[in-house]
């Protein structure tokens, strides 16, 4: 055996290979997995250096995250305001303000930590539905800043809440009459803009929106520190213009040794002509390396459930809303889908409510009509409101799913009590209904929607527990643990048409790992999320994960 | 407070579903536009300007021989249009293409925020052929009649396919839904200019589409001494018929007496304060638009009259005051 080998022992490594799930030792060299076995079975390739670190851990395949977005890395330049606990890119818990006073304590913190009184302040992760349905005004803001502009960035990245000083330099007072200028009980505005004109406004007299900046190395990276932290190894950005300015940042940043996660871009398909995109695809592809992956596209059907902006069939949303929007016209899709298709570049359809599930499922049914083509894989993302009848069409057709497991525990409530109502709230992110119908799945965060967590994913998908304590579905929809794995690693994997370079522990795959405290097959099924961490291998490069 | 007077840039926002002819009529603008265009498009693709009336093209922009720009939004409306509001040039006025699944008025709703930007108009095509059964069908049945919405003008588009029971069915769906809203019925040849109160119609292309331009929109002037009642106006302003696209320009009024800038677009409107103009004849100067089936001025003259202090009720008053025009 080459002496360049080293082969790591762990106290077990559970492999997500079917044919061989469980070892103890992994030789690796060239960064990628030359064996795989006992002691006995590596001794056979004779010799390699022997790496014991792991002899208390347990190794299983790095995560791979399917759906999750580079905003992550940009949005922890700024502080988060959300009601939940959360892991940074530096591995400190930043504990959840669950109250109007406990953001307002952060943000004044934030505020004093500024240098320069003219700069803006943003802030994320807010999300009034988390707080009991209580709104974030600008009196609550003003007590952090009469001066300086601040602007709080809902969850869900649509709406905003700012403060009066910002209100007064955009003009918008209580004679505007806009929709996306609520107004408050006093007849002034609330604070609350959303919808484009106020968004447009608003970021002009700021100066600069914080979501649409030019995208930094920093943040790359800070990206790929999150997925160490969480133990993910291969990560999507899953909707980006790829414009030239990021397409540099993405070749610099994947090109350096020591970058610790492959990365999935998807081009927005929005950005493009079909005919551009497809060209832009195959040439950006024709430039991927070891950890920057381009191939695929992305295409965004409807809103979001919870925003009620999904589409649903009949009957619609539970609380009477109306139905929510088209970003792509029914009529519109079939072209687009069967451009793409035709030129063999694998899809990820993002469908939020039911109806625009069904429409997904047709343009890929006459794509494939029209040009078949076996192992396409195109995958619907979201895809939370399916229900069997529809399941078995995307099992008929080859089409993957990609489902929002966080979604139970954030939303769930929610979509109980306001979107779904009980009966189809209890099969939101259908995995018990996948499984019975083979439709290959993977299950995801959207992150920076919801926190970058397989391991947290994965317990959503097992215990489908509400953050109220409401347990929806579990009877029927539930995973077992050994099935959550597999969907946050080899099946995330084929949904990316990357299972057979990665999320398995398996000869000729990326020597690929994350290193665990406990072994999530062992340990109680609702303890699955607290598992601690301790780093990831990537390319058979160790990496400790930061801890702040 | 007094507002300073703003020099503004009017906005009209054209929607339309798939396939109701936005693009051939954006085409139709940019080619035959009498005044410098910025026009916002969703897709650079199917813009088709002859190669010879475009003097530079970098990608996300196209500069045309005649001034107009053509810009692609991609997916960033926002940035596409703050270039064009930073970018030291300035246009007559900005068109924005709504998407085919959008609703027009979001965009227009910027205008109304916007203090550089003013609402001209929001004008939807409709596809005489299909727009009925567009309307009522299930899955975009809502999008399309969303659209409608607060638009100030309806192209019917396409006439040329159908028979008149045919179109009068569809002119029955779309009055149904906007009643009294203005309609123009045209073809693909007969799509009108904007109704922006810009009177040359020559291009400086010689372009034989736009010989249309002209009679597509009636042209109204106002012009009294005295003042307004602000209560009566605002029922006058209510009963004015929805053929009027647009109105503007000074006036007094009751509440508050200073100087004020009326602006109406469709049924919205607003005053603001305006610094007295010296070189005004008249205390009211209102101008307005409004498509060629604009009710006779004498009939317009007499809605505002109503609302003067006092009411203005001879004939002879009223024709010695009144001065009308057509474009
Ligand atoms: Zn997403």
């Amino acid at each position: 055996m080459a002496q360049d080998t080293v082969v790591f022992s762990a106290r077990k490594i559970v492999t997500m290979n079917a044919s061989r799930p469980s070892a103890t030792h992994v030789a690796v060299r060239e960064g990628r997995i030359v064996a795989v076995g006992s002691q006995d079975e590596i001794a056979s390739l004779g010799g390699g250096k022997v790496d014991d670190r792991f002899k208390d851990k347990v190794l299983l395949p790095g995560f791979v995250e399917g759906h999750s977005h580079i905003m992550e890395g940009m949005m922890w330049s700024l502080p988060y305001v959300g009601a939940f606990d959360r892991r940074s890119p530096e591995g400190k818990v930043v504990e959840g303000v669950p109250t109007i006073d406990t953001i307002v304590e952060r943000l004044q913190h934030a505020e004093k930590a500024m240098t320069d009184p003219e700069a803006p302040l943003f802030a994320w992760g807010f999300d009034p539905l988390h707080i009991g349905s209580i709104s974030l005004t600008r009196q609550d803001l003003d007590r952090v800043s009469t001066t300086r502009p601040i602007m709080v960035v809902h969850a869900s990245f649509h709406i905003s809440n700012v403060n009066t000083i910002v209100l007064q330099r955009a003009e918008l007072d209580r004679t505007t009459n806009i929709s996306g200028v609520v107004m408050g009980r006093d007849g002034e505005p609330s604070g609350e803009v959303q919808g484009i004109a106020a968004r447009f406004r608003v970021f002009r007299v700021l100066g600069s929106n914080p979501l649409s900046g030019n995208l930094s190395v920093d943040d790359v990276n800070r990206y790929a520190s999150s997925c160490c932290v969480q133990g993910v190894t291969t990560v999507t950005d899953l909707h980006n213009d790829l414009a030239d300015q990021t397409i540099e940042v993405y070749r610099t940043a994947s090109r350096r040794d020591d970058f610790s996660v492959r990365l999935v871009p998807a081009m927005a398909s929005v950005s493009h002509s079909p005919d551009a995109g497809i060209a832009k695809i195959k040439a950006l592809t024709a430039t991927n390396n070891d950890k920057l992956h381009y191939g695929i596209v992305k295409l965004v059907v409807d809103g979001s459930i919870q925003g009620f902006t999904a589409r649903l069939r009949w009957p619609g949303y539970h609380n009477g809303a109306q139905n929510g929007l088209w970003y792509i016209a029914p009529e519109e899709l079939p072209g687009i889908v069967a451009a793409y298709h035709a030129a063999g570049i694998q899809m990820h359809i993002h469908t939020n409510g039911d109806e625009a599930t069904e429409v997904a499922i047709e343009a890929v049914e006459a794509a494939q009509i029209a040009t078949p083509k076996p192992d396409h894989r195109h995958t619907l993302q979201h895809c939370q409101m399916a229900d069997a009848a529809q399941f078995k069409r995307m099992k008929a057709l080859g089409i993957c799913v990609n489902l929002f497991a966080n979604h139970v525990y954030y939303w769930g409530d929610s979509h109980y009590d306001l979107t779904m109502g009980p009966e189809r709230a209890n099969r939101l992110d259908a995995t018990g209904t996948a499984l019975r119908t083979g439709v290959p799945f993977a299950i995801h965060s959207d992150a920076p929607v919801t926190p970058l967590s397989p391991l947290f994913t994965a317990w959503c998908a097992v215990n489908r527990v509400t953050s109220s304590g409401r347990v929806l579905g579990k009877d029927t929809e539930a995973l077992t643990v050994q099935q959550a794995l597999n969907a946050i690693t080899v099946d995330a994997a084929y949904t990316l048409k990357l299972d057979h370079l990665v999320g398995s522990i398996e000869t000729g795959k990326y020597a690929d790992f994350v290193v665990l405290d406990a072994d999530p097959l062992e340990v109680a099924p609702e303890t699955i999320k607290d598992i601690n961490i301790w780093g990831t291998v990537v390319g058979g490069i160790v990496r400790e994960a930061p801890r702040a | 407070m007094m507002a300073s007077p703003r020099i503004t840039t009017p906005v009209t926002v054209i929607g339309g579903f798939l396939g109701a002819g936005k693009t051939t009529y954006l085409n139709h603008l940019l080619r035959n536009g009498p005044g410098r265009y910025a026009v916002l498009v969703n897709d650079f693709g199917a813009v088709n300007i002859d190669a010879g009336l475009i003097a530079k093209h970098d990608g996300e922009t196209m500069t045309l021989t005649n001034g107009c720009v053509c810009c692609s939004i991609g997916s960033g409306f926002l940035d596409t249009l703050g270039r064009i509001l930073d970018g030291g040039t300035r246009f007559d006025h900005i068109i924005i293409e709504a998407s085919g699944v959008g609703d027009p008025w979001r965009i227009a709703e910027i205008a109304l925020v916007e203090p550089s930007l003013r609402l001209n108009a929001v004008i939807v095509l409709a596809d005489a052929s299909r727009i009925g059964q567009l309307l009522a069908e299930q899955r975009v049945g809502d999008t399309v009649r969303g659209q409608f919405d607060r638009c100030n003008l309806i192209l019917l588009n396409k006439i040329d396919l159908l028979d008149r029971a045919t179109l009068d069915k569809a002119r029955a769906e779309l009055v149904a839904l906007r009643p009294g809203v203005a309609i123009i019925e045209t073809t693909a040849h007969t799509l009108p200019g904007l109704p922006d109160g810009i009177s040359n119609p020559a291009s400086r292309f010689a372009a034989t589409d736009a010989a249309d331009h002209e009679c597509n929109f009636r042209r109204w002037a106002y012009r009294r001494d005295g003042v307004f009642d602000r209560d009566r106006l605002e029922a006058a302003l209510g009963a004015l018929p929805p053929q009027l696209l647009r109105l503007k320009g000074p006036c007094s009024v009751t509440e508050p007496a200073h100087p004020q800038l009326l602006q109406m677009v469709g049924r919205d409107w607003a005053l603001t304060p305006v610094e007295p103009d010296s070189s005004n004849d008249n205390d009211i100067l209102l101008v307005g638009i409004g498509t060629a089936n604009l009710p006779p001025a004498a009939t317009l003259d007499a809605i505002l009259d109503a609302a003067l202090i006092p009411p203005l009720t001879t004939t002879a008053e009223l024709n010695r005051r009144a001065v009308t025009s057509n474009i």
